[in-house]
């Protein structure tokens, strides 16, 4: 089982303020879109390979290891992962580590990289203050 | 959302990317940033209760984070001998990413400054990345 720092979280908000400090917001979303290249390479490979499902057991996992409270739907033919408290949000907010004003971007700026290599499409709705946001993944038209 | 638990990858693909754009003098901006502005629980803790306080930090960090270590509290002295960090062990053996090949030395840059600045000489050595060995140790300076 993987191991849950959730102090890392706050690491992660801090990395991206210096970034947008350093590169301004593209360079900040340079680096994130760079990482469906390497982090995210093999979820990107099984998402093409295996279709929604791989996504649909990514954030499951996530999820059941990190807590907060999160489900998984399917409309039509799109994934819906509704997320109504973010652990991310709930555990820096709770210990006081400065939230990066556009944190959330990162969840859209991923999830796009990602699903774009893999030939599908994403979205997020979200409300940062209140660590809830609605996700939604399809393939995408060819 | 980036887990929590895929963060030690995105921490390195950030040193990278920080050295490319940047240099490695960017790399090193952004460890002292978060050495001044992000372990604010570390200072607490060691402002606090001194050696104590280190022991209990890495207690916690350390207990979530995993790996094989020893930490030992003395009267007058702190020290983790870090067998197999979980950190280093994800980089050079979890074949998700390409190692920043300095990857191991962000501990050097976090962790001495803020003790000696809190008055401890702290001594970070490290002794194989690949293999995740380390030692850190701590002193009290003199009065």
């Amino acid at each position: 089982m993987a191991n849950v720092h959730k102090d890392f979280h706050g690491a992660l908000s801090f990395g991206l303020l210096f970034l947008e400090e350093h590169y301004g917001p593209d360079g900040c979303a340079e680096f994130l879109r760079e990482l469906a290249d390497t982090v995210y390479k093999p979820l990107a490979d099984k998402l093409r390979h295996e279709g929604l499902s791989a996504l649909r057991e990514h954030w499951e996992t996530v999820f059941s290891l990190e807590g907060g409270g999160a489900s998984c739907s399917y409309e039509g033919d799109a994934l819906v992962l509704t997320v109504n408290q973010c652990p991310a949000i709930h555990h820096m907010k709770q210990h006081g580590y400065a939230v990066a004003p556009h944190f959330c971007e990162h969840t859209r700026i991923v999830n796009e990289a990602v699903c774009r290599a893999a030939g599908y499409s994403a979205s997020v709705e979200f409300d940062q203050a209140a660590g809830r946001c609605v996700q939604r993944f399809w393939r995408a038209a060819s | 959302m980036i887990s929590c638990t895929e963060f030690i990858w995105v921490y390195n693909e950030l040193f990278k990317y920080l050295e490319r754009r940047g240099g490695e003098g960017k790399v090193i901006e952004f460890w002292k940033g978060i050495s001044d502005q992000f372990l604010g629980n570390l200072r607490e803790y060691v402002r606090e209760e001194g050696l104590k306080g280190m022991y209990r930090y890495w207690s916690h960090t350390l207990g979530e984070e995993g790996g094989r270590h020893v930490m030992t509290l003395y009267d007058d002295m702190f020290v983790i001998d870090m067998h197999e960090c979980p950190s280093a062990k994800l980089i050079y053996q979890g074949g998700v990413v390409e190692p920043y090949e300095k990857y191991c030395e962000h501990c050097r840059w976090l962790y001495p400054p803020l003790l000696d600045e809190l008055g401890f000489d702290a001594d970070m050595d490290i002794i194989d990345c690949k293999k995740g060995r380390c030692r850190l140790t701590v002193r009290k300076k003199p009065e």
